[in-house]
This record gives structure tokens, C-alpha cells and sequence, in this order.
């Protein structure tokens, strides 16, 4: 158990070297440095799930006599002495049949195509998907749905076939969240057509503040954020701006 | 003897099994009647009742004849005998006499015959592939397919009515767990296993005393033990048939494995495909309950063991650790990334045990002979025995159990019999979708742990599937790519859409459509599922692909180059057409689904090749073999020369 | 959701399952804790019972076992073991074993999408009688080519014992 929460451990990272705190990811770790790792299922709010394998890197160690291991950088944790190269010509080479694979599977996504250009890659070598939208299952929807509390979202099926979807069109309370955590903005949505939000084919209305008039949400998301927190519901009931308001008001009658 | 068996202390249960044993000594005559699989399918159940039956109509007469019923003569129902091929096979103890084929008729003619007057029915006597002649073998001691096995694993699947815990008993049952009770600590138990240098049969062979000894460093209250059987191998039934044959010797693993790690709870997860394994597994777990075998207080010693049967829900991945704890809290079973291992954080993120049924199965073995009795069989690196399902084209199809190190050679030609109809061998598969295809000059091989790997292919679970000339290896490389797009849980990319891309390509040459090209892009392919995938699925699914190319590919080219597939297999570069032999038997015009055969009664038979669907079914039903298959247009089935002999 | 919402749902749910199934399913969710860790366990009840899993029957596992709707249907069409169609009274699977692919089980399974107008894992036959599906290996591999018939086993099946092993289920 390590006493000092921010117990360090020495790594290097492309020739860097650098005091890491124990625990974190090497992807952690690599970003709070400046060191740019690709990843598409990562999400800094969420459990590391290392499915999109975008974020592989080259690790060693001196006493492995050059031996080395393809990682996933978003789940293996830093340790003491070890090296690591996010850039080696396997590391690109694993990365760009991924993005190659991804390519075939999400022709359309301008995220992906993006990504696979950066690689040299401008059209996949693989058979396209046939009706391809631009979901590359890196669940991130799932998971912050999850998170959030309302487990609406659910991968079906398995294999080539899974796919995302919301099975009971009750459970989801219309919040955006999976939209707009999407990296591939896989998940189309519609706001104020005739005032309401649409999405997971489902309509929802909208609550409005009775200040500015600004959008806030549904009134589920509102129930549902407000049963989950133990806040009062007035809470919510504000939109960003009115309550950025009160705050500067409050703390203009307190005397620091 | 008694259903409501209790046991209050170890002593009591050597006791009783002495009393058992001493009460068989009586028994002069024994009948076996395998309820294998392969035999059930057959109507060995049948068969036994009908013995049964007539055993009792007979009771008088074998009184007389100083064949107590119960006491001198007994009929069982036992696992598989392992000889499918001879099934459904009947044995008799302790004369060995083997009877094969037999037929719920010949039942009465067994008992009046066989066992009251001593008289060998000839014609359920094993005919032998191993001499050309066809010489009848009384025994199952002289066939060579039983002589050349060493049985530890195995030891009581066919010997055993699985059903029945006096049996077990008979068969020195409990004997190794009432020793480690009673005269090694938990801590002699784990060194024991070490030193026996057991490795996991379930297919990666990590020691089994190590990973023991790792799940207890690990300071937490609870530790789970899961035995894997979840038997997903295409083409393997070891396990199988140990469960089913045999359910108490794997609770006695699990036992003897409980008491050395201090495990208070305990799940076997067996695959849904195996409803009688089940069945068998939960009558032993409730007889081991009221025996106080199971449960609290295990021999009046204060040890407790629960163990529950997890039904798996049909996911080959759940075979992979992490993905089978997941199933058994109730989830999707995707696999986690092995950073961590399971021995640490398993089931409920708490130290789990997870071992193979063979595995188990071979601990109390080892207990009670002792480890460097193991270790003294089979190579110093993977010591013991391995039991392998022998299927496919071979003449001996089924169970059988050898020391490692023994050569393919040995096991395909030997115990085997060699290829059916005399065919050439052209590859063996081992290791299921995880394992590779070994071409010809890859016979001598010794079979273990490390040679097969380094071979490119893998000992795996222990299916062994034999192929002959007939068997189109690209075909094959396809059919594991298909399977395991099937069974991918579909988490990580390589894995999910780098099986959908290898099928495409893999789908464009059996077509005729593949260029050299594809090749290169198969092989950067593979190469990224092996390194970057998430699990061992993911990991290993190239392997059937790689290791095809590498030994067969002169067959991948001539798909690509000549459009002919050399073992007539691959539809789309194929006909079928009827040679000048056809006797005009009409038979192959009756099947035809798609009435594409014209021709009459004693007149020459003609394919209609617009309307033909390739299905192969005249192929397959003709009685004197005169459809010819034509690929790359050559006739392609006929038995080439060079026949490879043992 | 809010939980007046929530009760709704379920009482509508609730009243189309009796309707449906009959209660057979009242008995199974005293059968293991009523936690998530019981979820596979619990679909694997509902289908021995109703040979299928309705919408309205994973409806109530939800509710009963207190676990998000959407991880039900995770599950349910996770596992192969379930189906979320209705099946035949009996189910043809026919194995696709390695060892039964080399020996032609493929061919077993054209023929019988042929004769009964069936595709694999898609239905049944307009008699309700029968539905046809693959396994990957029931571990019958000795006898292979193997078909299995609820727990009726079929070994060595060339195409043209189809007709016998077909007319032998259609009268039992």
C-alpha cells in the first residue's frame, strides 16, 4: 500500500524521461506531457476499456535484452524503468491496419478518414461496409450512459454484428450525453424542431429557464439528475448562465 | 449399498470404503455398457435396459449358475470406453471381452449366451483395421487402439456408473482428498502439484502448483476455484466425457484444490451444449451434500466447500478466463485485458483459480500416487499424460489418452489405424481455432506443450482432427475464420473486423477470384490480430490462416492461379460429372435435390451441369463411387499413389 | 426515469406477460438471489419454459432481478444459448464441429434449409414443428457428421438418411 498517494515511478517515453505518478496509465501519463497518443474508445472520465487498439505503444525494459511487447497504452499502468515508444515502426504499423480496418468499416466518417490520412492512408485496402454509418463500437456511449445512471444504452449481438442501440426507448431520459461524447458523432439527434429534442427515435420536450429563456434539458434528464444527485430539482431547473449569475452575486455579498 | 451415505470423519469414509471393496471382491462377472456419446447415439441406453431386462427374467437361472445377481454379476451403465467407432461397445469384467456394434437385439443372445454359458459371440467381436485380414479380437487388452493408451485422466470414464458414488469409492475415490486432509497441509499439497510439473490442460499450460501458489500470496478473505468446462474447442469431447463419465473425480480436484488454497466456494462452468455433463455433475454435487462431502463441516473437519454448477449461455469466448468470470456475474462475456491477472483480481475483482477439467481430474491422481510418479511420465518440460479427441478421417475415431511426448505419428497410425480408407494423410489439426494445421513431414513430432507451438501449431485442449486429400486446406482456414467471426465477442477492432476482412479474402480466393495480392494482405493482417488483439481468441485466431499458408501453400496458389482447388472441395471450382461405371442404380437421381440427374434403370446417369447446384450429394451416395469430381479440369478425387504409411 | 413513470411501465408490462406466458415464470425468480449475478441463469429458466425469450418476459427479468432493461437484451443476444424467436417444438441443430465439417456437415445443412423451406436460426416451419440451427460442436465428434434433434443424437448422417431422420421427429 503505497503511503504518499502520489507514489513515483521513473519512465521514458520517446527518449523522455519522466517521474510518473504509480497507478496511471501509460496514456495518462504520455498526455499530462505533451506526448500525443491516438486513441478513439479512451475517455478521461470513464474506465479505460482498450477496445479500438489505436493506442498501442512499444514497451521494454533494460533487463528484457531488447526484447519488446506491443501495449495498450489507455490500460497498462507506468512502472519503474520502463521504456516506452509510441512511435516505432510497429507501433505505426499495428495503428494503421487498425485505422485501415476502421476505414472499411466506417467509410463516411470524416473523424476516421481524418485519422487514417495522418497514416498515409486515403482509402481502405479492405472490403467497405455495405450501409456503413459511423459507428466504430468504441462504446463510449455505453459506458457514459452507464455512468450517468440511466443505462439506457446496450451493445446487441456480438462479433462482427454487435451493434448499439437503446432497447427500451422508456429507459433513456434524452440528455445528449451519448451524442455528444461520440467520437465518431455517431449518434444523430435533433434539437427545437417544433420545440422538441429528438433522439434515439424518441421526442422529448424541453424545459426551458424562466429567466433567459435558454434550453436546459428534458424534464426526465431533470428528474433523473435530480433523484441521482439528492440535489433539489430547482437546481436544475437553471440554465449555465443564470446560475454563473447567482454564483458571481453570492460571492459578491461574501467577504473572503 | 446404502443411498443415504453420511460420512462424519475421514475414518469413517476408509472404513466404508474398505467394506465396499471387500463386498466387490465377490463380484466374478461385470458388464459395461458404454453410455458415451457416441454409443447414446447409437442406443447404448437402450441396450442396457434391454440387458437389464432380460437379467431380470434370467435371475433364477443365474443364481443357479452362481451368478447372484447384485452380489456375484452386475450390469453398469458407464462413460465413453473411448473406441466410438466400435460403438455401441459392450465389456465384460474381468474376462476383457469386447463386444462392438452392438444392436438392442442381440441383448437376450448376450445374456443367455455370453454371460450364462460362457460363449463368445462372434459376430460383436471386434474386427481390427490394424491387419488387413480383419482378425477378430477378443479382448479389448489386444486392441491396439486400448494397448498403446495410458489412462490417468481417463482412468474411471468408462469404468465407473457415474451415477453411482459406491463405484467411485470402489475405485479408490476420496482416497487422495482424505490424504490431503488428513496427512499434508495446504501448503504440501500446492508443492506437490508443483513438483509434479502438471501444466493447464486446457490448452495454455501454465503450471498449475504455480498459479496456485500465486492465487495464494494474495492477501484477501475470499478466494474463488472455477473449473472450465466449458469445452468450446471444435472437434474436442475430452472433457466431456470426463464430466459426464467421471463427475466425481473432478469434484474431488476441485476438493483437494479448495483445501490448499483455503476456497470456500466453488463454480464449474460447463458449456449449455452438455446437457447430460449436468446432469451427472449436479446428482454427484447433491450426493456429496448429504455424504458430507460438500458443503459445511467436509468430514466432520470444519473445512467448507460450496459448489454450484454455472450453465454457460453458448459463448465460445467464455472458454477465455476473464471473459467466463464475466459470464458468471451474470454479463456479457467480453474479455478484459490481462494486465492484471486473474489469480489477483478475478470473479467479483477477488483471487479466482480457474482450471481445465483434465487439470482437476489429474490432482488427486497425483495426491495419491504422488508427484514424481507423474513426473517420471512423458518429457521433464510437459510431464503426465494428455487425453485427445482423435476425430475426422481416421479409422479409430475417439477418445483416447497417451503420455506426452508421444509422436502424431504414433497416435494417428497406431492408436488411430491409420486414415480411412486408406486415403493419404495430408494434415492434422490440433488446438482448435487457437492451434494450426501440421502438415505430412510434421508426423514425427512429439506431442506436447512447447513442440507443437513451436511448430505453429498448438496441443490446445486436446482435439486432434485428422485430414486426408480430400480435405482443401484453404476450405479449412475459411471454416475456422467463419467460426470464429461466430464466436468473436466483437470488442476490439482487430479482432472483430479483422476476421470479417480475412473471411473476404479468404471468400475471394475459394471463389476463384483471389490474386497474390491478397495473400500479403492476409498475412499484415494476421500479424496485427496476433499482436494487437485484446485476448487469446483475438490473438490466436490467425493461426489456422498462418499456418495453412505455411505448409499448404502450393494449394492456396493453385486457387489463385490455375482456379482449382486440388481436394475438390471449394464449390465454385468444381463439377461433378458421372463416369462410363454408373450401373444406372437411380439412386443418385432420386437424392439429387434439384432433379439436374437424368438417365434410366441400368443406363449411364448424366449431370446436368446448368442445373447443378454442386451440393455433392451424388458424390456422396453413389455405391460404386463413379462420380467423378473435376476441378481446374482434372479429375481431382481419385486416390493418388504414394500412400503414407506408418 | 422517475419512479412514477417507472411503476407505470411495469404495470403495463406486467399485465401483457400474464396474458402471454400463462405464470409460467412465477415460480423461477425464487430460484436464485434476485441480483445480476443470477441474470444468465435466469434467462436459461425463462427459455426451458417457453422455448424463447419474449419481449415482455425479458420485460419482467429486468424488473424482477432490478437490472437495466438494456443489459437484458445485452445478454439475450450475447449467448447463443437464447433465442429471440420463436422456435419449432423441435430444433434441428446440426453441428458444424471441425470434425463434422470435414466429413460434410454443410451439405446436411443446404439440404435441410432446402426440404424445409427453413433458413438457419430464422424461424420455424409453417407446421411450428421444427426450427434449424448450427452449433459449433455438440462434442459428438466420433460420429460425426452429427445432427441433434432436441436430445435425439443422429450420427454419420449422409444426405440421404435426412428423409428418415425427419419422418421419425415429424411422428414422435
Amino acid at each position: 500500500m503505497p503511503k504518499d498517494r502520489s507514489e513515483k515511478v521513473r519512465v521514458t517515453i520517446d527518449g523522455r524521461s519522466i517521474d510518473a505518478e504509480k497507478g496511471k496509465s501509460i496514456l495518462e501519463v504520455a498526455r499530462e506531457c505533451g506526448i500525443e497518443i491516438p486513441s478513439l474508445c479512451y475517455h478521461p472520465g470513464l474506465e479505460s476499456f482498450g477496445a479500438c487498439r489505436l493506442c498501442v505503444v512499444e514497451i521494454t525494459k533494460p533487463g528484457w535484452e531488447g526484447w519488446k511487447k506491443l501495449v495498450t497504452s489507455c490500460l497498462y499502468p507506468v512502472e519503474e524503468e520502463l521504456i516506452i515508444d509510441t512511435r516505432s515502426e510497429e507501433v505505426r504499423e499495428n495503428r494503421s491496419v487498425v485505422l485501415d480496418l476502421l476505414l472499411a468499416r466506417v467509410p463516411e466518417s470524416d473523424v476516421i478518414r481524418q485519422l487514417a490520412a495522418e497514416y498515409g492512408i486515403h482509402d481502405t485496402s479492405y472490403t467497405k461496409r455495405e450501409d456503413a454509418d459511423t459507428c466504430i463500437m468504441c462504446t463510449i456511449c455505453v459506458r457514459v450512459c452507464d455512468a450517468i445512471g440511466a443505462n439506457a444504452i446496450a451493445t446487441l449481438s456480438r462479433g462482427p454484428d454487435k451493434y448499439v442501440d437503446v432497447p427500451d426507448k422508456d429507459a433513456c431520459i434524452g440528455c445528449l450525453a451519448c451524442a455528444l461524447s461520440c467520437p465518431t458523432n455517431a449518434i444523430p439527434f435533433e434539437e427545437f424542431v417544433n420545440g422538441k429534442r429528438k433522439i434515439w427515435g424518441r421526442e422529448f420536450d424541453l424545459v426551458y429557464d424562466e429567466i433567459s429563456h435558454e434550453p436546459i434539458g428534458t424534464p426526465e434528464q431533470i428528474d433523473h439528475f435530480a433523484e441521482k444527485s439528492g440535489l433539489p430539482k430547482e437546481y436544475f431547473l437553471k440554465s449555465d448562465k443564470v446560475r454563473k449569475k447567482e454564483t458571481a452575486v453570492t460571492f459578491a455579498r461574501v467577504q473572503f | 449399498m446404502s443411498a443415504a451415505l453420511s460420512f462424519k470423519n475421514p475414518e469413517a469414509l476408509l472404513a466404508y470404503a474398505e467394506k465396499v471393496k471387500k463386498y466387490r471382491q465377490q463380484r466374478t462377472m461385470e458388464i459395461r455398457v458404454c453410455a458415451g456419446p457416441g454409443c447414446i447415439a447409437r442406443g447404448g441406453r437402450e441396450i442396457f435396459s434391454a440387458i437389464k431386462a432380460t437379467i431380470e427374467k434370467n435371475k433364477k437361472e443365474l443364481k443357479k449358475k452362481n451368478l447372484e445377481v447384485g452380489v456375484k454379476f452386475e450390469a453398469k451403465c458407464t462413460g465413453c470406453h473411448g473406441l466410438c467407432e466400435a460403438g455401441p461397445v459392450v465389456t465384460f469384467e474381468p474376462s476383457k471381452l469386447f463386444y462392438s456394434k452392438v444392436k438392442i437385439k442381440d441383448a437376450e443372445e448376450i445374456v443367455e449366451k455370453t454371460v450364462l454359458n460362457d460363449e463368445i459371440i462372434k459376430r460383436l467381436l471386434f474386427k481390427s483395421c490394424d491387419s488387413r485380414g480383419g482378425d477378430l479380437i477378443k479382448k479389448y487388452t489386444d486392441i491396439r487402439f486400448y494397448a498403446l493408451q495410458t489412462k490417468v485422466a481417463l482412468r474411471n470414464v468408462g469404468v465407473v456408473d457415474p451415477s453411482n458414488l459406491d463405484d467411485f469409492i470402489a475405485e479408490d475415490g476420496f482416497k487422495a482428498f482424505v490424504k490431503a486432509l488428513t496427512e499434508m497441509s495446504p501448503d504440501d499439497v500446492i508443492e506437490e502439484i508443483e513438483k509434479s510439473g502438471l501444466r493447464g490442460r486446457g490448452g495454455a499450460g501454465f503450471s498449475t502448483g504455480k498459479k496456485w501458489r500465486s492465487a495464494k500470496r494474495v492477501k484477501q478473505d475470499r478466494v474463488w476455484i472455477i473449473c472450465n468446462g466449458d469445452e468450446g474447442d471444435p472437434g474436442a469431447f475430452m472433457d466431456r466425457a470426463i464430466m459426464e463419465g467421471d463427475p466425481y473425480s473432478v469434484i474431488e480436484g476441485l476438493l483437494i484444490g479448495a483445501y490448499a488454497l483455503g476456497a470456500t466456494d466453488g463454480f464449474i462452468y460447463v458449456r449449455h451444449e452438455y446437457p447430460l455433463a449436468v446432469k451427472h455433475l449436479q446428482m454427484a454435487i447433491n450426493t456429496l451434500e448429504k455424504a458430507g462431502l460438500l458443503g459445511k463441516n467436509i468430514l466432520g473437519t470444519g473445512m467448507t466447500f460450496n459448489l454450484k454448477i454455472s450453465r454457460g449461455g453458448g459463448a465460445f469466448v467464455c472458454g477465455e478466463s476473464s471473459a467466463l468470470m464475466r459470464s458468471l456475474e451474470g454479463k456479457v462475456g467480453e474479455p478484459r485485458a490481462k494486465y492484471i491477472r486473474s489469480v489477483e483480481k478475478g470473479l467479483l475483482d477477488q483471487p479466482t483459480v480457474l482450471n481445465n477439467v483434465e487439470t482437476f481430474t489429474c490432482v488427486p491422481a497425483i495426491i495419491d500416487k504422488g508427484s514424481s510418479w507423474f513426473a517420471s511420465i512423458g518429457p521433464k518440460s510437459s510431464t503426465g499424460t494428455k487425453a485427445f479427441s482423435l476425430v475426422g478421417k481416421v479409422k479409430n475415431t475417439g477418445l483416447v489418452e497417451v503420455p506426452m511426448g508421444r509422436t502424431l505419428r504414433e497416435i494417428i497410425f497406431d492408436i488411430g489405424g491409420g486414415i480411412i480408407d486408406d486415403r493419404p494423410f495430408k494434415a492434422v489439426q490440433t488446438g482448435g481455432p487457437s492451434g494450426g494445421c501440421l502438415p505430412v513431414d510434421k508426423l514425427d513430432l512429439p506431442v506436447d506443450f512447447d513442440t507443437l507451438s513451436r511448430a505453429g501449431a498448438m496441443m490446445g485442449s486436446g482435439g486432434m482432427i485428422v485430414m486426408d486429400d480430400r480435405t482443401c486446406m484453404v476450405d479449412i482456414a475459411d471454416y475456422f475464420i467463419r467460426f470464429l467471426i461466430g464466436e468473436s465477442c466483437g470488442k476490439c477492432v482487430p479482432c472483430r473486423e479483422g476476421l470479417r476482412q480475412v473471411h473476404e479474402l479468404l471468400d475471394r480466393i475459394i471463389r476463384g477470384d483471389g490474386e497474390l495480392d491478397d495473400l500479403k494482405k492476409i498475412d499484415r493482417l494476421c500479424h496485427t490480430m496476433e499482436v494487437a488483439s485484446l485476448c487469446a481468441l483475438g490473438k490466436s485466431a490467425p493461426y489456422p490462416v498462418t499456418s495453412t499458408i505455411k505448409y499448404f501453400r502450393d494449394e492456396y496458389m493453385a486457387h489463385i492461379e490455375e482456379k482449382k482447388c486440388p481436394a475438390g472441395v471449394c464449390k465454385s471450382l468444381v463439377k461433378y460429372d458421372i463416369n462410363k461405371d454408373c450401373i444406372g442404380c437411380l439412386i443418385c437421381k432420386k437424392q439429387c435435390p434439384v432433379d439436374a440427374i437424368s438417365g434410366e434403370n441400368k443406363k449411364l446417369h448424366v449431370i446436368d451441369q446448368d442445373k447443378c447446384i454442386v451440393c455433392g450429394i451424388c458424390y456422396e451416395v453413389c455405391p460404386v463411387d463413379t462420380v467423378d469430381i473435376i476441378s481446374g479440369g482434372e479429375i481431382v478425387n481419385r486416390r493418388e499413389l504414394e500412400v503414407v504409411n506408418p | 426515469m422517475n419512479s412514477e413513470t417507472k411503476t407505470k411501465a411495469s404495470k403495463k408490462k406486467a399485465a401483457v406477460l400474464k396474458s402471454d406466458t400463462n405464470g409460467k415464470l412465477d415460480q423461477i425468480f425464487d430460484l436464485y438471489p434476485r441480483e445480476e449475478d443470477s441474470l444468465i441463469m435466469i434467462l436459461q429458466e425463462v427459455q426451458d419454459r417457453l422455448n424463447w425469450l419474449p419481449p415482455e418476459a425479458l420485460d419482467r427479468v429486468a424488473d424482477e432481478l432490478n437490472v437495466p432493461r438494456a443489459r437484458v437484451q445485452g445478454v439475450a443476444t450475447f449467448y447463443r444459448a437464447f433465442s429471440l424467436e420463436p422456435r419449432g417444438e423441435k430444433v434441428i441443430k446440426v453441428c458444424l464441429g471441425t470434425a463434422c465439417h470435414v466429413r460434410g456437415a454443410q451439405i446436411l445443412v443446404d439440404e435441410l434449409e432446402r426440404r424445409l423451406d427453413l433458413k438457419v436460426s430464422h424461424g420455424c416451419t409453417k407446421d411450428g414443428r421444427f426450427s434449424l440451427e448450427t452449433v459449433n460442436c455438440v462434442g459428438a465428434c466420433a460420429m460425426a457428421p452429427a445432427i441433434v434433434v432436441n436430445e435425439n443424437y443422429y450420427a454419420n448422417v449422409k444426405p440421404d438418411k435426412l428423409d428418415k431422420m425427419l419422418k421419425k421427429e415429424q411422428q414422435s
